[in-house]
């Protein structure tokens, strides 16, 4: 995405997050004020598309963002980049949001790419999130993907990171990000394909 | 070759427009506050004592000199110690400086909102409150931190470079 390129640009010139972070450790409220600003965006891009809820997207941020600040979720400047880390955050905490519908929807877990992609309506409980109709259009079919789907979709179409971070950051290797990713846009088209097919046909 | 999906452009541009609500930050900073308090000021570290001799009248005498000193230029020369070399109840020095209460404790502790501004002030001006003069250092000014009222009344005053 356009603002992430910006941000990662432009951390080359400002304060590195592992500075950052040291500094807001030690009580500086101007180093944790520059984290929050410079990854507030594409992690609050990520939990909307990933939760769909603009609310519950809003509770990640900021519960993520806590728990760097308390310590809760600890990160170590040696095993990856601050936006990675966030990213896993971020991700756990919409799953453990999902928990509670999982007990009444079954998913396919995780690791099971034969089994067949549930559309995930559950997902998708509000109603419209974007002004554009077409960018709408496939962030509800987007919305429809299983979430294992999802997670590599948005990372690697939205935020521009590789099958090498999305596989660091979803805990699962290279290949099975790649099929995901194949998956999920195949499973994309062919719905937004209907949907199109369908309005032609309304219209 | 790892290439991005045409079918995603209408969505990247739109979702590049969000950010996440600003009510976050404002939380997140009070939440920041809440985990690392902030240093008490000098004002607020001042034993009650200190502030219990600032009093009105030392606001006067400041108030006096100082508008004095401005309008009539520098001073000559003079010692504001007093015979026995003790500096002025309404004054307390300790190793962060010399303190100089302008009004009282009650007031200081019932003013919502308190500003900090940084000044000189003209070591001749401030003798009456028993900062030490000599001929050397009489035409020197002093670097000092008002605490101001919001209604702009002085508070008190640290001055944070005497020797």
């Amino acid at each position: 995405m356009g603002k992430t390129t910006h941000t990662m640009t432009a951390s080359a010139h400002f304060p590195a997050d592992a500075d950052l972070l040291r500094q807001m450790r030690s009580g500086a409220a101007d180093a944790f004020a520059a984290l929050y600003r410079r990854h507030q965006g594409p992690l609050y891009r990520f939990a909307l598309l990933r939760c769909g809820a603009a609310e519950i997207a809003a509770d990640v941020v900021q519960e993520a963002f806590m728990g760097l600040l308390t310590g809760r979720f600890q990160f170590d400047p040696l095993r990856g980049q601050l936006q990675h880390f966030l990213f896993g955050v971020a991700r756990n905490l919409v799953l453990k949001l999902e928990e509670g519908r999982r007990r009444h929807v079954a998913l396919p877990p995780d690791d099971d790419e034969d089994a067949p992609e549930l559309p995930d309506e559950q997902a998708c409980p509000l109603g419209r999130v974007l002004g554009n109709e077409t960018a709408e259009q496939v962030r509800r079919a987007l919305s429809l993907l299983a979430p294992h789907y999802r997670d590599a979709v948005i990372l690697y179409e939205l935020h521009g990171l590789s099958y090498a971070e999305i596989a660091d950051i979803c805990q699962v290797d290279i290949g099975t990000v790649r099929s995901r990713l194949s998956r999920g846009r195949a499973a994309m088209a062919k719905r937004l394909a209907a949907w199109h097919k369908l309005d032609m046909v309304q219209a | 070759m790892e290439t991005r999906d045409p079918m995603f452009d209408a969505l990247r541009i739109e979702m590049d427009t969000l950010d996440t609500p600003r009510g976050v930050e404002k939380e997140l900073m009070q939440a920041f506050a809440r985990q690392f308090p902030r240093k008490r000021r000098w004002y607020q570290a001042l034993p009650a004592k200190t502030w219990a001799l600032g009093s009105s009248l030392a606001a006067g005498v400041l108030a006096v000199t100082m508008t004095v000193s401005v309008l009539m230029g520098p001073q000559p020369a003079r010692t504001g110690v007093p015979a026995d070399g003790s500096m002025s109840p309404a004054a307390h020095a300790d190793d962060d400086g010399l303190f100089i209460a302008l009004d009282s404790l009650e007031r200081i502790e019932q003013e919502p909102a308190p500003r900090m501004v940084e000044t000189e002030v003209p070591r001749s001006s401030l003798a009456a409150l028993g900062l030490p003069l000599t001929p050397d250092n009489a035409g020197d000014a002093v670097k000092a931190e008002l605490l101001v009222a919001s209604d702009g009344q002085p508070l008190a005053l640290r001055l944070s470079a005497v020797n």
